[in-house]
């Protein structure tokens, strides 16, 4: 085996990469000690403080399923903050958000669920009925 | 309801004028969300516990506290708690300054069999909350501490609604295989299976082991030596393939510790904190980090396996050798193990 001339500097990043991503170092942990989708999105837009994310930091660390969806928040993180400069945000015209909740829990839970708004719509419709009388 | 924690409980107590003065900005701005200070103080108390108690091992100090209570979006927190308590002015709100934010992120990440409009629907319904817990409906905003923007926090449990999804039409597929396919996820490179082939290339196997254990220990070893930032940092480079540029948004904000982090590394940046962290600020400290650590691995491969200078060059070429089967290190990990 010729070791002269070895440049280890350059195998040893490769050597260093190759462990990393065999991902040796990583702990088992139950789904209830995972972080929340709230902790990790303070953690990339950079909003813990030192004390806050020393024990984000060392969870990540160990459990490449944080670090994977950390990651995957990260980039999502950029290239939106790319898209939004690029493209600047029309605002919708707000509608009735009982409405549109009602619309989306009639679509996914049967046509049953649209009760959870029946107060809204009892009110919608005395207004109908209202415009109607006046009409009249 | 207070924390059941009394330790807690006497720090919010301590610093309840801070918390009220919080809260009375954001009733004069919003006015009409109906929060009243109790559960504003409950919220930020839950907040108080995550953050600065849990895994920690000292209480924070009542300055601490005060600082944190000061950090939080109140405005978002303020609207977030409105609509968990299903306040119509205040879901009017969410949805006049978030629904186009909302649909502009589904639409970016849903894939072609996943329709931008299944994921918004799914994440209203989660924040709106169907279950309902003791009479208490359970919204999913009751789940936002404050401590990030409410659009990041948004971005987040877009992406997790899409992985839902994802699995409910994918037969629950995992995490990894779902990202491959869905938003910016990005491939694994495949491993292939190492042949050991003839009698030959097992001897020289066998022979060559001593060195590939010696190689995975002092590696072990070297990047347990680092601190914890160190470590995300390569991890989020070389695991999960972050490139330089998203590993310096990271470092960008003002209170980021990663960008206090790498002040504290460089004497230029101390004098000038408002300095950008630019990808060539990363790809000096990548430099500097592969060398530290190539140093720990040789005198580690030295002191504590006895190799010579040309027996660590045998395990670098060894190991470089074994890049085309990144599973060597798993599979000597485990049997060490």
């Amino acid at each position: 085996m010729n070791n002269k001339g070895i440049n280890r500097d350059e195998l040893f990043r490769e050597i260093l990469g190759a462990y990393l991503r065999s991902d040796t170092s990583s702990k088992e942990f139950e789904e209830r000690d995972h972080l929340d989708g709230d902790t990790i999105a303070a953690f990339v837009e950079g909003n813990l403080s030192e004390r806050e994310a020393r024990p984000v930091n060392s969870h990540l660390v160990d459990c490449s399923f944080c670090r994977h969806r950390s990651a995957e928040l990260i980039r999502l993180d950029l290239e939106f903050a790319e898209e939004t400069a690029k493209a600047p945000e029309a605002k919708p015209a707000p509608t009735k958000v009982s409405d549109v909740l009602s619309g989306i829990l009639g679509k996914i839970l049967g046509a049953g669920e649209g009760a959870v708004f029946a107060h809204q719509e009892d009110e919608d419709n005395k207004e109908e009925d209202v415009k109607d009388d006046e009409e009249e | 309801m207070p924390s059941d924690d009394p330790q807690l409980n006497n720090l919010v107590r301590e610093c309840s004028d801070t918390i009220a003065e919080v809260y009375e900005a954001c009733v004069a701005s919003q006015p009409n969300f109906g929060v009243s200070s109790d559960s504003f103080t409950e919220s930020v108390t839950d907040s108080i516990s995550k953050f600065l108690c849990s895994g920690q091992e000292d209480l924070p100090s009542p300055d601490e506290v005060r600082e944190f209570v000061r950090s939080i979006r109140s405005d978002d927190l303020f609207l977030a708690i409105a609509c968990a308590e299903g306040n119509e002015r205040a879901w009017w709100e969410f949805d006049h300054q978030h629904r186009g934010y909302l649909e502009r992120i589904s639409r970016h990440l849903a894939s072609t069999d996943l329709s931008a409009q299944e994921v918004i629907d799914l994440v209203y319904v989660e924040l709106y909350g169907t279950r309902v817990v003791d009479g208490v409906r359970m919204s999913k905003f009751a789940t936002y501490s404050g401590k990030g923007s409410i659009r990041g926090w948004l971005r987040t449990v877009i992406w997790h609604a899409l992985v839902d999804l994802h699995r409910a039409s994918h037969d629950e597929v995992s995490l990894d295989g779902m990202t491959e396919n869905v938003g910016e996820g990005y491939t694994h490179s495949t491993f292939k299976n190492k042949d050991l082939g003839g009698e030959d290339q097992m001897i020289d196997h066998l022979a060559h082991e001593k060195y590939r254990k010696a190689t995975l220990e002092s590696i072990r070893s070297s990047f347990s030596s680092l601190d914890d930032h160190e470590k995300l940092l390569l991890l989020y480079y070389h695991s999960e393939g972050l490139k330089l540029r998203e590993i310096a948004r990271l470092a960008e904000s003002p209170g980021s510790p990663l960008r206090d982090w790498f002040q504290r590394r460089s004497a230029a940046r101390e004098k000038d904190p408002s300095a950008r962290i630019h990808e060539s600020t990363i790809m000096r400290w990548l430099d500097k980090t592969y060398k530290l650590i190539l140093e720990r691995f040789c005198t580690d491969l030295s002191k504590e396996h006895g190799l010579k200078e040309e027996e660590i060059d045998i395990c670098i070429e060894l190991a470089t050798r074994d890049l085309a089967d990144p599973d060597i290190y798993r599979n000597l990990a485990s049997n060490a193990g």
